[in-house]
């Protein structure tokens, strides 16, 4: 639905660059990137509250740039939900209803089937100022599901929320989504949202697209070291290395394969592949330095004799994404079974598939096969 | 464990003196704080409070002590036609001045509330009258309503139309007094409700525009409920000062013409201090407050059941 | 809510647009109604300026003469000398500054008290205090004109401030103020030892400069701009503040309208100035006492 969309707001904010990306009917699509990434820009623009500096955007077949957003068909979640303080549950979700001159009958019957669906009914009378945070993110929801509209747009919906409601309210979110199969843009920041929600996920920085795709083969595939290190957490090691001839160094890191560029290379190494060394692995010592037990791992911080490139999505990644060497800092997480619980202070080996290993070109952070 | 035996051994703990505990006391602090506010209030406030209900019950002429005469003085008022005829007038003015003015200033201040080139000039222009003096407003528009030789009647003039009498037409005179007041006023209402206005969530405009509303239905779905507040408390305030008029009348008809723009306090101001009746002017005073009270009281009343308070 | 509100308060105040990211229209229809509005709205103070660089027969002539022949500035002293404007000036001056100091300094002492300490019949005064707030200024008008004569104060500037040296606005204002400073810091001083008058001058009120301000502006403007008063107690013409003066030299030059209008253009100027140097505190000290209440 997005043609090459750009953005650029007066002051010269490139928001959105070049922005392409197709939206399948009833998919649930998320947007997701860290803060000022452009993806509440992007969806302000489907919903008519931006207007794009160039490119198309279409709903459907129609071209939706001159159209205002009340004559789009969408309806949107806020961040901090924007229900109407002044007017009861009821008539919160009545709202858009009343707004298209829908008879009372109709409008009542909708709005009840809406309340059950999300069992807001005890609260028909009360104020936005009366309910807690999980009932007005419901109401919120109930307003838009009460349009039945074609494009349904979240603005992280659950951020707002407690840990513990979060989980219920994204099951929940999956759950209608089943049910109802509306299209579905959803801007998150939170990776876990858009893993265990998207049906796509579009990974974004700094206004462009890194990565489409489905939760899996983000996660399996990244395509550049900023989608590595932004999907999983804790966050993808990601090192420093030079190739030659096949061969991969990176500290005392040595791994073998063919068909590698000579030259400045990154390596990537996820947290949950590393193990403690066996013969035959490419392996690296690792000196210890805080263990987190979770119950069923440990999440192991410690360094690595390695220089370290932070590429997460919270550091600056240039255009290109070219990571930025963070030489000072080695530090490195591992996720380990509890039986192999290091004491800490102890250097250790720790040892990886050689085909789990990834590797970038370290000018663009492309991934190289 | 031994750490605390040491501290209180330490320690010279003696019982401060009954005179340092005054001293220190909360109690004495707080009085001392209030002490000069309270003085100057009670001297200056509440005792004129009540001096003035005995006022009332007297005749006195501010030069010599006066004597009691009981209910006289409210007898006589309830029987005077020019009392009467000043509730008149002030009232007429108050309920033309409030919804010109409130509804003026929303209007102007939704004008004034968007991004336009130039929009802190037109905003300053809209402020400044304010910090004119009543007495400067008076003398002005003394002179732009000038029978003869004012702008306003020779505009009229240059547009074929008749001349007026304006400040000197019994018929027209308090009406433009209320013009005039108006124009010094605004500037207040209008930063009150632009305060009020940009007090409004942008995401909820934005999410009544995505629910399908038009720019109007907006307005009055959303904003003005949301204006409550500021509305009621502009109107509360603009009645409460209209029914205190008086220095633009001193200023430009000192009552006249024909006593056609004799408000209350102009009424007050000419008996008690041009002729020395203290006592009636103190009565008068006193129905004014009851009057204002009562208005006041049930404006809010109103308010209260149909204002929604957000937070 | 009172954090929400002085952002917003500060957004307007700006005197900028606001942050809607809204097209710029080249030449919106909004400019039709603006327009005639703020001529309408300045043409009175533009009249008046022009009226006052006028002959006194131009001024009073029929058509109105809007371009005067030439700009008569002796106009303007001829009638600072005509009326004591030095006196009105400095009385007026003296009036506004001494009721501002008087004000921030008393209601900040019994604002404090009202919002940290705790003293017996303290919420009893309060609302005694505030319950004069009800009563308008006629009520008081003819007994406080009595008090004064008996201190012996008529016909001085002295008369003039007595009565306003105070106002329950001021401490119901300060004390709402005080009481969303956060407490610890003024524990944290008391455990230190500082004294309660200590704590009010070394750290609160360094970190009221915004509420000060206000109500400093709201006192000043209102007494700057004080006409009933100064009306009933002052006789004598060189004691008059600067409103009264205005209306006695209207008063005396009644044919001459052009000196009467410069009158008016120079007992107006200090506050426009005011207004248009400091614009900001201005139209927040007015915005606040909407919101308020």
């Amino acid at each position: 639905m997005f043609d090459d969309v750009t953005k650029v707001f007066p002051g010269g904010t490139v928001a959105v660059d070049g922005l392409s990306l197709e939206i399948e009917d009833g998919e649930f699509m998320i947007l997701v990137g860290s803060s000022g990434c452009g993806k509440t820009t992007a969806l302000r623009m489907v919903a008519g509250l931006e207007k794009p500096t160039k490119g198309t955007i279409r709903i459907g077949e129609r071209i939706v740039n001159q159209l205002s957003a009340r004559d789009r068909d969408v309806a949107m979640v806020f961040q901090n939900y924007a229900l109407y303080p002044h007017m009861t549950v009821y008539r919160n979700l009545a709202y858009p209803l009343r707004q298209q001159r829908l008879p009372k009958d109709v409008v009542r019957h909708r709005v009840q089937e809406v309340a059950e669906m999300l069992s807001l009914e005890p609260l028909m009378n009360r104020r936005p100022a009366q309910l807690s945070g999980g009932q007005r993110q419901r109401v919120a929801m109930g307003r838009a599901l009460v349009r039945e509209p074609a494009v349904f747009l979240l603005d992280e919906p659950l951020s707002n929320l407690d840990a513990r409601l979060r989980v219920q309210m994204r099951a929940g979110l999956k759950r209608l989504h089943g049910r109802l199969g509306v299209t579905t843009l959803y801007v998150t920041h939170d990776q876990v949202e858009a893993m265990t929600l998207g049906d796509r996920i579009a990974v974004l920085s700094e206004g462009r697209l890194q990565q489409l795709g489905p939760p899996q083969e983000l996660y399996d595939r990244p395509a550049n070291v900023f989608v590595a290190g932004f999907i999983g957490s804790p966050p993808m090691n990601l090192l420093r290395a030079s190739a030659r001839d096949g061969r991969v160094s990176a500290g005392d890191f040595l791994l073998e394969r063919a068909g590698l560029p000579d030259g400045a290379l990154i390596v990537g190494l996820r947290p949950e592949a590393l193990r403690p060394a066996v013969d035959g692995m490419p392996s690296i010592d690792f000196r210890v330095d805080v263990v987190e037990p979770l119950g069923d791992e440990l999440i192991v911080h410690g360094s690595l004799a390695a220089e370290l490139i932070a590429a997460s999505s919270d550091s600056d990644v240039a255009e290109g994404a070219l990571p930025v060497a963070n030489g000072t800092s080695v530090e490195a997480v591992a996720r380990l079974a509890p039986r192999d619980r290091p004491a800490e202070g102890s250097v250790i080996r720790l040892g990886i598939e050689p085909e789990n290993v990834y590797v970038f070109d370290a000018k663009t952070g492309v991934a190289i096969r | 464990m031994t750490a605390r035996a040491e501290v209180t051994r330490g320690v010279d703990y003696r019982r401060p003196s009954l005179w340092q505990r005054i001293i220190a006391s909360e109690h004495l602090a707080g009085w001392a704080f209030v002490a000069p506010a309270v003085i100057l209030i009670a001297v200056f406030a509440l005792i004129p409070i009540g001096w003035s209900l005995l006022l009332s019950f007297q005749a006195n002429n501010l030069l010599a002590p006066g004597h009691y005469i009981g209910l006289a003085n409210y007898k006589a008022l309830s029987k005077d036609p020019q009392f009467r005829a000043a509730i008149g007038h002030t009232i007429v003015y108050t309920v033309i001045f409030v919804p010109v003015s409130v509804l003026g200033a929303l209007g102007l201040a939704v004008a004034l509330n968007r991004k336009l080139r130039g929009i802190r000039f037109y905003r300053l222009a809209v402020f400044i009258p304010l910090v004119t003096s009543t007495v400067a407003t008076g003398i002005v528009f003394l002179w732009l309503l000038d029978p003869t030789f004012g702008l306003v009647n020779y505009a009229l003039h240059a547009l074929g139309l008749p001349q007026q009498g304006f400040l000197q037409n019994p018929n027209q005179a308090l009406y433009c007094i209320v013009v005039m007041t108006v124009w010094g006023w605004l500037g207040f209402d209008v930063i009150v409700y632009l305060a009020a206005l940009q007090g409004i969530p942008q995401d909820l405009l934005e999410a009544s525009e995505i629910d399908g509303a038009s720019k109007w239905a907006t307005f009055r779905s959303v904003v003005l409920p949301l204006l409550g507040p500021a509305t009621l408390f502009l109107v509360v305030w603009s009645t409460i000062n209209a029914l205190q008029l008086f220095d633009e009348i001193y200023v430009t008809t000192r009552g006249g013409p024909l006593g056609a723009t004799t408000v209350l306090v102009f009424y007050l101001y000419q008996q008690a201090f041009q002729f020395f009746n203290a006592g009636y002017g103190a009565a008068i005073a006193y129905v004014l407050f009851v009057g204002i009270l009562i208005i006041t009281l049930f404006q809010l009343w109103v308010g209260r059941k149909r204002v929604y308070y957000t937070s | 809510m009172a954090s929400t509100s002085t952002a917003t308060v500060d957004r307007l105040v700006r005197l900028d647009a606001p942050e809607e990211p809204r097209r710029r229209l080249p030449l919106s229809p909004w400019h039709l109604f603006l327009g005639p509005v703020a001529v309408i709205m300045l043409l009175p103070l533009i009249w008046m300026v022009i009226l006052s660089l006028e002959t006194s027969s131009e001024a009073q002539s029929f058509p109105p003469v809007v371009l005067p022949t030439g700009l008569h500035f002796h106009n303007y002293v001829t009638t600072w000398n005509s009326e004591p404007f030095g006196n009105f000036f400095l009385n007026s001056a003296i009036y506004s500054l001494t009721t501002v100091a008087g004000n921030l300094l008393f209601c900040s002492l019994a604002g404090y008290a009202f919002a940290r300490l705790k003293f017996w019949g303290r919420d009893v005064l309060f609302i005694v205090l505030l319950a004069t707030l009800m009563v308008p200024f006629q009520v008081l008008l003819i007994p406080t004109f009595l008090i004064v004569k008996h201190l012996g104060l008529v016909d001085s500037v002295g008369g003039l401030i007595m009565p306003n040296l105070c106002s329950a606005f001021g401490i119901f204002m300060l004390r709402q103020f005080f009481r969303t400073l956060p407490i610890e810091l003024e524990e944290a001083a008391r455990i230190d030892g500082t004294s309660r008058l200590g704590i009010l001058f070394k750290i609160v009120l360094p970190l009221s400069l915004p509420a000060l301000a206000t109500l400093g502006i709201i006192q000043f403007m209102w007494s700057w701009n004080d006409f009933l008063w100064p009306l009933i107690i002052i006789d004598t013409a060189s004691h008059d503040p600067l409103q009264l003066g205005l209306s006695a030299l209207q008063g005396a030059h009644r044919s001459h309208w052009n000196l009467v209008m410069a009158g008016t253009v120079m007992s107006q100027i200090p506050m426009i100035v005011a207004f248009l140097i400091a614009q900001r505190w201005f139209i927040r000290s007015i915005a606040f006492t909407g919101i308020k209440q």
